[in-house]
């Protein structure tokens, strides 16, 4: 059944099929709308949820944690200084390999108070043992939701899904929701291997030394590498029941490309249409969209810009005191292949800055123009 | 190894026991009372009996240890009752009632097929012991030695049993029945008694010897001392106190007048003025130290003085003078005053020069005091100034003699004659069968500090009932009337049990570790986990934990 | 006493790994007395993360869910909607944290849970300090206590929070106060919790040799000494309105309670003076609650 939906609720209509058993959350721009949205849903008995309208992300998480260690499905969804603020928990998840999914509208960090969007509050999140899925339409979110408690609840580590804030958390656009009983099918209900139980009693979380705390860490990587294939069968399986896919990465008219720009999100979206057009003129350009953040799909990314020339990463995201991040992570991906091909690293749309055809153009011509990047970080239409 | 941390196992392996410097451990001490009863009464236990309306359980636990609780409720000093702990907190308790009562329940709900099991046991061990005397000592050595199997039986030189018990007692404090039972109790084990049987004019003590295994000698203090002034050996109106208590005793009551004098300040005294008293005369009691000094039983005195008794302290006589008629006796005496304290710190009284007068009486009676009459020993059974010289283990001078009570110098009251007696009858038993007497370590004995008083509430006690001044001073209904049952089971429940674990489970309740376990008897503490906090000490009431150095 | 307390074997195996004369333990003990095996504990960070034994033991015989400091309210309240999903109503869930996991960092989260009348059992076991770390004050912390971070001259200058006036004023179903040194009526407040809907808090005192600077042994009387002086009144609030003292304390002088621990060494005269008045006025204060 196709519907117009804005982001924010193709987040809760996912939320909906995946049939979430607690729903613990806290009001935050631009992700209100979720959580209102999960609160019809459940008021109308649609959707048969607990939801725990908590006094802060903090509890917000603390809840999902209770909910899904007692068993159930659980759901949230944050943003900015809600995510910041749940930060703690987000390792105390990860740590429990609690399969929690949570979708965070990505918004920029203050101060100064700025509600629009930027991926510095999930991005800050990168090492927390989350899982981070960065998507490009509502239709790529609402799917995503539900594969991300696929991938989670098979790797036993939790998923934070991305969606930029307003951009897509506001914007409608037409979205297939998919029948419910095909996605009974395709996500089985929850069945964990551990959980609190009285009729099986176990202590969880017990003070770890350093004799056992090094290999629990091992597993917890382990079980990051294995999600990268887990992520791939997960969406290849998508793609036989419900026809579409997304990858954990996208190659985007790379064939013979010189230059490969790196995106994420909706700057993805914008940059196919700057693609599309280049290559009518004859450039040889392409675009790769990094979906999975983490685990890295190192290997993918690799084998999707061995052959380019240069590399040109936008990043709407900076670590301060580098650059951005998943400039870094690309080029450090690269490294040890020996094939240093020229990475250009390029700042835009922070704190929700339009990143238009015309920035994105010109990203490419100042690639295309240089042979090397020299400064490691490029501020784009800096009016300073 | 599991993906995430979980359990795998308990905690058990942990023994944190290692970590001790101290350990707990439970053990009884001995309570303060039982320490003081020279027979070595297990107060708590049987308190804790009655508490719970176990009349007959505490009884037999009292005649375990003392086969007189019906007289020594009514006419012990109870030395229990000026140490027990309780006194400091509150009021100490009414130990003294609470076993007569116990006696008095079991006496009138006695079986009498109690007899014949208790005869099956008689003369086991196929040895024989003569015990000489049937008061408290003697009788006390029988039923000791008779219940751990051997015959024994007992030469009396009167006609009746119970010694002092009988001949020295007013029938107003001790009832002759009371005695009785227990009496009877006591010969029921198959104790023979012979009655009217002299030693030295009926019997000679080396035919005795030859006879019997052991001899236990026990045979009182029955000679009056002297005043030693003049005018004393006058007239029949002078008379000695035990004789008068005697006569009494055997119904001969000896003619007094109406104003009687009795000299003397010891639980004889009382008994003769309140015995006179009841006569219809005007008893007058003369001492020579102050109130506070007298050796009688306070609550003696206290009823004395409620009765009228007259009491002259700090008086001495000086000289007996008869008047014509041989009627009327003019007593000389004089004022004294507390001098300096003595070696044991009793200060003695020393005469006021001139202060000399004179008391009006028609008879006079001494009572300050009786010594044994020891005549009749063999030369090898050697004595000294208190009486028959003997050790530890009441053994004197001579192979296989033993003594005890009253002829051997043990303090002058029933229940030392009573431990004198079961001391005598344990000494003998290893001198039978050869052991020798064990080294006994000093007990452990509780003291007030011990204690954990917040587990108690000071409260409310319970006055023995006894009959007013106007129903008891005209004839010789006993007087005190002891505890009700249920005021027995009040004032039993307020001991604090001192030393002796009664099972309150402060210890299981309050381990943090789970190490305290209870059985049937007692706790077991569990010393793979106990840490040694000492908690279970510390909350003990009643100090049945105690602590000791972990020996690393 | 009539004793209810059984001599182990129950919810929790020997070999945890309390202080010698730990308070906590005894709190735990007595709780899951009463709770029994059909329980889940939710355990703040606090001396009971390690208590509770390290990986891969645990001495709790029920399933224990260690968690961060300020989120012992709103994990267990997660807890008990992932139940209730699953159709389990039995099962009572307990939130277990100490004085500086309810007081301070987790106030919040455990406001919000009374707010919303999370159906859970709230414990906390309070020594006045965050002991787990050192002995750090902690706003449960007396007026006049050393700690660590009220060293010297500067010994803790503001009272005590009163939590369970904070949580009255929600008005929470059941919130009491209990003692480890009188089990029966904190494990009577445990079974009355137990017996209601809703979130219920109870507030157990519970000395700490380490960080009181008092001997093991004297834990009990401490935790004892603290009801009887009215510092530690035992009382329990129904519905934020009905207040009713569960024990009328001796009256005990305060200075019977300080001169145990070493934390309060340093008081003068006139400082004992000043807390025995403000433990009046407060007793005062709280008979009023009663007879209101």
């Amino acid at each position: 059944m196709k519907k117009v939906l804005m982001g924010n609720h193709a987040v809760a209509y996912g939320v909906l099929l995946a049939r979430v058993g607690v729903i613990s959350a806290y009001p935050i721009t631009p992700q209100t709308t979720i959580v209102e949205k999960l609160s019809d849903l459940c008021a109308r008995g649609e959707l048969n949820a607990k939801l725990i309208d908590v006094e802060s992300e903090h509890s917000a998480m603390a809840g999902c944690i209770g909910a899904s260690a007692a068993g159930v499905r659980t759901f949230t969804a944050t943003s900015s200084q809600g995510l910041a603020l749940m930060h703690e928990l987000l390792h105390w998840a990860a740590g429990a390999r609690l399969p929690i999914v949570m979708a965070n509208v990505n918004r920029a960090m203050g101060p100064p108070w700025n509600i629009w969007t930027d991926q510095n509050d999930s991005l800050s999140q990168r090492d927390t043992g989350w899982m981070q899925f960065y998507c490009e339409s509502n239709q790529e979110v609402l799917d995503t939701v539900i594969q991300a408690f696929k991938i989670s609840e098979k790797v036993l580590l939790p998923s934070m899904i991305l969606l930029d804030g307003f951009f897509l958390s506001h914007t409608s656009e037409p979205v297939d929701i998919p029948d419910q009983e095909k996605v009974d099918s395709y996500l089985p209900e929850y069945k964990p291997k551990y959980k609190l139980d009285v009729k099986f009693p176990l202590s969880f979380g017990n003070l770890t030394d350093e004799n056992y705390y090094y290999e629990l860490r091992y597993k917890m990587q382990e079980a990051m590498e294995k999600a990268k294939n887990i992520a791939t069968e997960v969406d290849a399986e998508f793609l036989s029941t419900f026809g579409r896919s997304y990858g954990i990465v996208e190659s985007y008219r790379c064939d013979n490309a010189d230059l490969i720009t790196v995106t994420s999100g909706t700057i993805s979206s914008t940059t196919r249409v700057v693609i599309d057009k280049l290559r009518d003129k004859g450039k040889k350009i392409g675009m790769l969209k990094i979906k999975m953040f983490r685990p890295f799909p190192v290997e993918d990314v690799r084998m999707a810009l061995e052959n380019a020339k240069k590399v040109a990463v936008i990043d709407r995201n900076i670590s301060f005191g580098n650059g951005g991040i998943f400039c870094q992570e690309v080029k450090s991906a690269m490294y040890n292949t020996g094939n240093h091909i020229p990475v250009f690293g390029y700042i835009a749309g922070l704190g929700g800055r339009d990143v238009t055809p015309m920035v994105i153009e010109d990203i490419i011509d100042f690639t295309m123009r240089h042979d090397r990047p020299g400064d490691d970080i490029h501020w784009v239409g800096l009016k300073i | 190894m599991p993906y995430l941390a979980v359990s795998l196992a308990n905690t058990e392996a942990n023994l944190t026991g290692n970590w001790r410097s101290v350990r707990p451990v439970y053990k009884n001490k001995v309570p303060p009372c039982k320490n003081a009863c020279p027979a070595g009464e297990d107060i708590p236990l049987y308190l804790a009996l009655i508490s719970k309306k176990r009349f007959k359980e505490a009884w037999k636990r009292i005649i375990e240890s003392n086969p007189f609780p019906g007289v020594c409720g009514r006419v012990c000093y109870h030395p229990c009752e000026r140490e027990c702990l309780r006194g400091k907190f509150d009021k100490e308790i009414s130990i003294h009632s609470i076993e007569r009562l116990a006696a008095d329940y079991a006496h009138s709900h006695s079986r009498k097929d109690n007899k014949k099991r208790q005869r099956k046991g008689q003369g086991k061990k196929g040895k024989k012991v003569a015990i000489i005397g049937a008061g408290p000592a003697g009788l006390t050595c029988a039923y000791f030695l008779s219940k751990m199997g051997y015959r024994v039986i007992i030469f009396e030189a009167s006609s009746a049993t119970g010694g002092m018990l009988r001949q020295g007692i007013p029938e107003y404090r001790l009832p002759k029945k009371i005695l009785d039972k227990e009496i009877e109790y006591i010969l029921d084990l198959g104790i023979k008694v012979k009655n009217n049987t002299r030693i030295g004019t009926d019997i000679d003590i080396e035919d005795i010897r030859r006879n019997y295994n052991a001899i236990f000698i026990a045979t009182g203090a029955h000679k009056n001392r002297k005043l030693l002034i003049p005018g004393e050996d006058n007239s029949h109106r002078i008379i000695p106190g035990l004789d008068f208590l005697k006569g009494q005793n055997s119904g001969h009551n000896k003619e007094t007048g109406e104003r009687v004098a009795i000299i003397g300040g010891g639980n004889t005294a009382i008994d003769i003025a309140r015995s006179v008293l009841r006569q219809g005369t005007k008893p007058m009691l003369i001492y020579r130290r102050s109130r506070e000094e007298m050796p009688a039983i306070e609550e003696e005195i206290h009823q004395a003085e409620n009765e009228g008794i007259i009491f002259h302290y700090l008086t001495s006589p000086t000289d007996i003078i008869m008047d014509e008629e041989g009627k009327k006796i003019n007593l000389g005496c004089i004022r004294m005053k507390q001098g300096e304290p003595d070696k044991t710190g009793r200060r003695a009284p020393a005469a006021i020069k001139g202060s000399n007068f004179i008391i009006e009486a028609d008879s006079m009676i001494s009572a300050i005091g009786e010594d044994p009459d020891l005549s009749f020993l063999p030369a090898d059974i050697k004595t000294n100034k208190m009486g028959i010289l003997i050790d530890a283990n009441n053994a004197t001078t001579l192979e296989g003699v033993f003594a005890g009570g009253d002829a051997a110098g043990e303090p002058r009251s029933v229940i030392s004659a009573i431990g004198s007696g079961k001391r005598g009858a344990y000494s003998i038993d290893r001198y039978l069968k050869g052991v020798k007497s064990e080294e006994i370590s000093k007990p452990s004995i509780v003291q007030y500090e011990d204690l954990n008083l917040d587990y108690f509430e000071k409260g409310k006690w319970n006055e023995p009932l006894k009959l007013s001044v106007e129903d008891r001073i005209n004839d010789y209904k006993e007087v005190n009337k002891g505890f009700s049952a249920e005021m027995g089971i009040t004032e039993a429940s307020r001991c604090f049990s001192c030393g002796i674990c009664n099972m309150c489970d402060n210890c299981l309740i309050f381990c943090p570790d789970i190490t305290v376990v209870r059985k049937k008897k007692g706790y077991e503490i569990n010393y793979d986990y106990c840490k040694g906090c000492l908690i279970c000490v510390e909350e003990c009431p009643r100090s049945a934990m105690t602590s000791i150095e972990e020996i690393k | 006493m009539e004793n209810h307390i059984r001599s182990g074997e129950g919810a929790l195996s020997h070999g945890y790994t309390s202080c010698a004369g730990c308070g906590a333990a005894l709190a735990m003990r007595y709780t899951l007395e009463v709770l029994g095996k059909e329980t889940i504990v939710v355990i703040a960070a606090g001396c009971w993360s390690v208590i509770a034994g390290p990986f891969p033991y645990s001495a709790l015989n029920i399933p224990v869910f260690h968690t961060a400091f300020e989120t012992a309210a709103s994990v267990a309240a997660g807890v008990k909607a992932g139940l209730m999903k699953q159709g389990d109503t039995n099962t009572h869930v307990l939130a277990w944290a100490g004085d500086g996991g309810t007081f301070d960092i987790g106030m919040q989260a455990l406001s919000g849970v009374v707010e919303r009348n999370e159906d859970i059992i709230y414990v906390c076991y309070d020594n006045e300090a965050y002991m787990n770390t050192g002995i750090q004050r902690s706003s449960s912390t007396p007026w006049g206590a050393w700690t660590t971070t009220t060293p010297g001259d500067c010994t803790k200058a503001r009272p005590k929070k009163n939590m369970v006036e904070i949580l009255a004023a929600h008005r929470i179903p059941y919130a009491a106060t209990a003692s480890i040194a009188y089990p029966h009526d904190l494990m009577e407040k445990v079974r009355k919790a137990k017996e209601k809907n809703g979130t219920r808090f109870i507030h157990i005192f519970t000395p700490c040799p380490a960080g009181w600077k008092s001997h093991p042994e004297h834990t009990i009387r401490l935790a004892r000494l603290g009801v009887e002086t009215r510092i530690f009144p035992l009382y329990e609030v129904e519905g934020g309105i009905i207040y009713r003292i569960n024990r009328i304390p001796k009256g005990i002088p305060v200075i019977e309670y300080l001169k145990l621990q070493g934390r309060f060494r340093h008081l003068l005269e006139r400082d004992v003076e000043y807390i025995q008045r403000n433990v009046d006025a407060e007793w005062e204060r709280l008979q009023e609650k009663v007879r209101e």
